[in-house]
């Protein structure tokens, strides 16, 4: 009995406070969300586009064990941000990082491989073939959390790839060493939640977590409250009335700046995926579609709700 | 939905130039039009989550209520949680807590002021000023009857014992401190801002 154990009195009554950030394990986490798309994809109209998405990552969670480690920043760097209160991971670095290229060239090696419609498959040779300066732009792009309406087919794998290096460089990171930013902004890497998840975590039971788009670390946010502006007032919540009361993934609406971000209860279903979810619920963006709010969650796959 | 000149090669081998959603531009846009169709039919229903304090106890939890338009239309009360966010309880509740949805939604609930007359069997509605008028009336008559401005020795101790004041746990510190202000001064003594669990 010479191991020492540190007094953890918040734990007294089981009433913890949650952790701040929680960082990706990229392997196990593309892995679990291409198990949880091909799961969806069973029975669902959106069958094809959910088994192309299970394909696209299982070559995620492929490559996130298979690439070289990525180089972790450097402690100045993190210190820095820390100190200014700012996201550690410099998106405008990585937009020329070497790592993220090789990446996005491992992503398309391994996206050949997939079964896709013909317009994916043009895209995608597209890219291939594409010269360093439009795939400069295509990262920006993706990096900038912006993609434009014209050209989503090649956008989308390159999101892929940016997520899979981001999640790879959130991973190196502590997460004692990050700071809360601002609402709706991914302490991590600075980037907008996809959506937000209700879990049910030991120690975390019923706290709300964002996640991010890009470098997957979900954030505590504090519930009820708006991710596109952080409004507190004229917060509601629209779900698909099916004549159950169970909806588990439901729109959080802010009347204030007119946006709404989708709300997943892990608590209530631990095997719902920020991402992959979102994209299967796409009938719901589909009725918000009709509603005065925009959609706030950025999700490179469902581009265009 | 402007096209990058600079891009235009590109966008063309790509297949891109036109606006599109994610399906549409992967060429899944057969599975999502049956999609769109299915849920073309379905309604949504607004629930809204409103922060509170559970009414019970000092430790004065954080509660969210859950809340959503019945059948007639009128919003009802539907469930109510320990407020993750709240630094006292952080998501918990006790057993009265938890049960508070019942509180709420309870037949037996009061929900207008009533009055047992003296001898009679049953409490009765009352408006709220004949109520507030026979309250004030009942409190000055027992504070002048019963008010001791000195003790035996002849000290003034200016207190009131025969009356006792329970105000809410959930009030506000504002509202609390008004509260003793109101209660002190008339010499109450047994004052108390929450129902001891």
């Amino acid at each position: 009995m010479t191991q020492d154990i540190p007094a953890r009195p918040d734990m007294i009554g089981g009433v913890s406070t949650p952790p701040l950030a929680i960082l990706p394990r990229p392997a196990r986490l593309f892995a679990a969300r291409a198990d949880r798309f091909a799961h969806l994809a069973e029975g669902s109209r959106l069958a094809p586009y959910l088994r192309f998405m299970a394909d696209l990552t299982r070559a995620q969670a492929d490559l996130a064990g298979s690439l070289p480690p990525v180089a972790p920043l450097s402690p100045d760097r993190v210190a820095l941000a820390r100190a200014s209160r700012m996201p550690p991971i410099d998106r405008h670095a990585v937009l020329d990082d070497p790592g993220l290229a090789a990446t996005l060239d491992a992503l398309i090696a391994a996206a050949r491989a997939i079964a896709m419609p013909a317009p994916a498959r043009l895209a995608l040779d597209a890219l291939a073939d594409a010269a360093p300066e439009d795939r400069r732009w295509l990262v920006a792009n993706v990096l900038d959390d912006a993609i434009p309406a014209d050209s989503v087919a090649p956008h989308l794998f390159v999101a892929a790839a940016v997520q899979l290096h981001l999640a790879r460089l959130a991973a190196t990171l502590d997460s004692g060493d990050l700071v809360a930013i601002r609402t709706g902004v991914c302490p991590a890497c600075g980037g907008k939640p996809a959506a937000s998840v209700v879990t049910g975590v030991m120690g975390a039971e019923g706290a709300r977590y964002a996640a991010c788009a890009g470098c997957q670390t979900l954030w505590n946010e504090v519930r009820v409250k708006c991710l596109s502006c952080g409004s507190t007032k004229g917060i509601a919540f629209q779900s698909v009335d099916d004549g159950t009361e169970g909806a588990q993934i439901k729109a959080e609406t802010c009347d204030a700046c007119d946006t709404w971000v989708k709300q997943m209860d892990q608590h209530k279903n631990p095997s719902l995926d920020p991402i992959a979810d979102d994209v299967a619920s796409l009938g719901l963006d589909a009725l918000m579609r009709g509603g005065r709010w925009r959609r706030g969650g950025f999700d490179p796959f469902l581009t265009g709700y | 939905m402007n096209i990058d000149l600079s891009r235009r090669s590109f966008l063309r081998l790509a297949g891109a130039g036109v606006a599109a959603t994610s399906l549409g531009a992967l060429g899944f846009g057969e599975a999502e039009a049956a999609e769109l169709a299915h849920v073309r039919d379905f309604k949504l229903t607004a629930t809204t989550e409103t922060r509170n304090t559970c009414p019970y106890c000092s430790v004065a939890c954080g509660i969210i209520i859950y809340a959503r338009p019945d059948d007639t239309g009128k919003r009802r009360v539907v469930h109510i949680e320990g407020d993750a966010d709240h630094p006292t309880n952080r998501g918990t509740l006790c057993p009265k807590g938890a049960a508070l949805k019942d509180f709420v939604n309870a037949p037996t609930r009061l929900t207008q002021p009533m009055i047992r007359k003296p001898g009679a069997a049953a409490f009765e509605p009352i408006a709220w000023d004949d109520a507030l008028d026979r309250i004030a009336r009942a409190i000055k008559d027992d504070r002048d009857a019963n008010f001791l401005a000195t003790n035996e020795a002849g000290v003034p101790v200016n207190r009131w014992t025969t009356m006792g004041f329970l105000a809410a746990s959930a009030t506000t510190n504002e509202t609390a401190w008004a509260t003793y202000k109101v209660v002190r001064s008339m010499g109450v003594v047994g004052f108390d801002n929450q129902a001891r669990v």
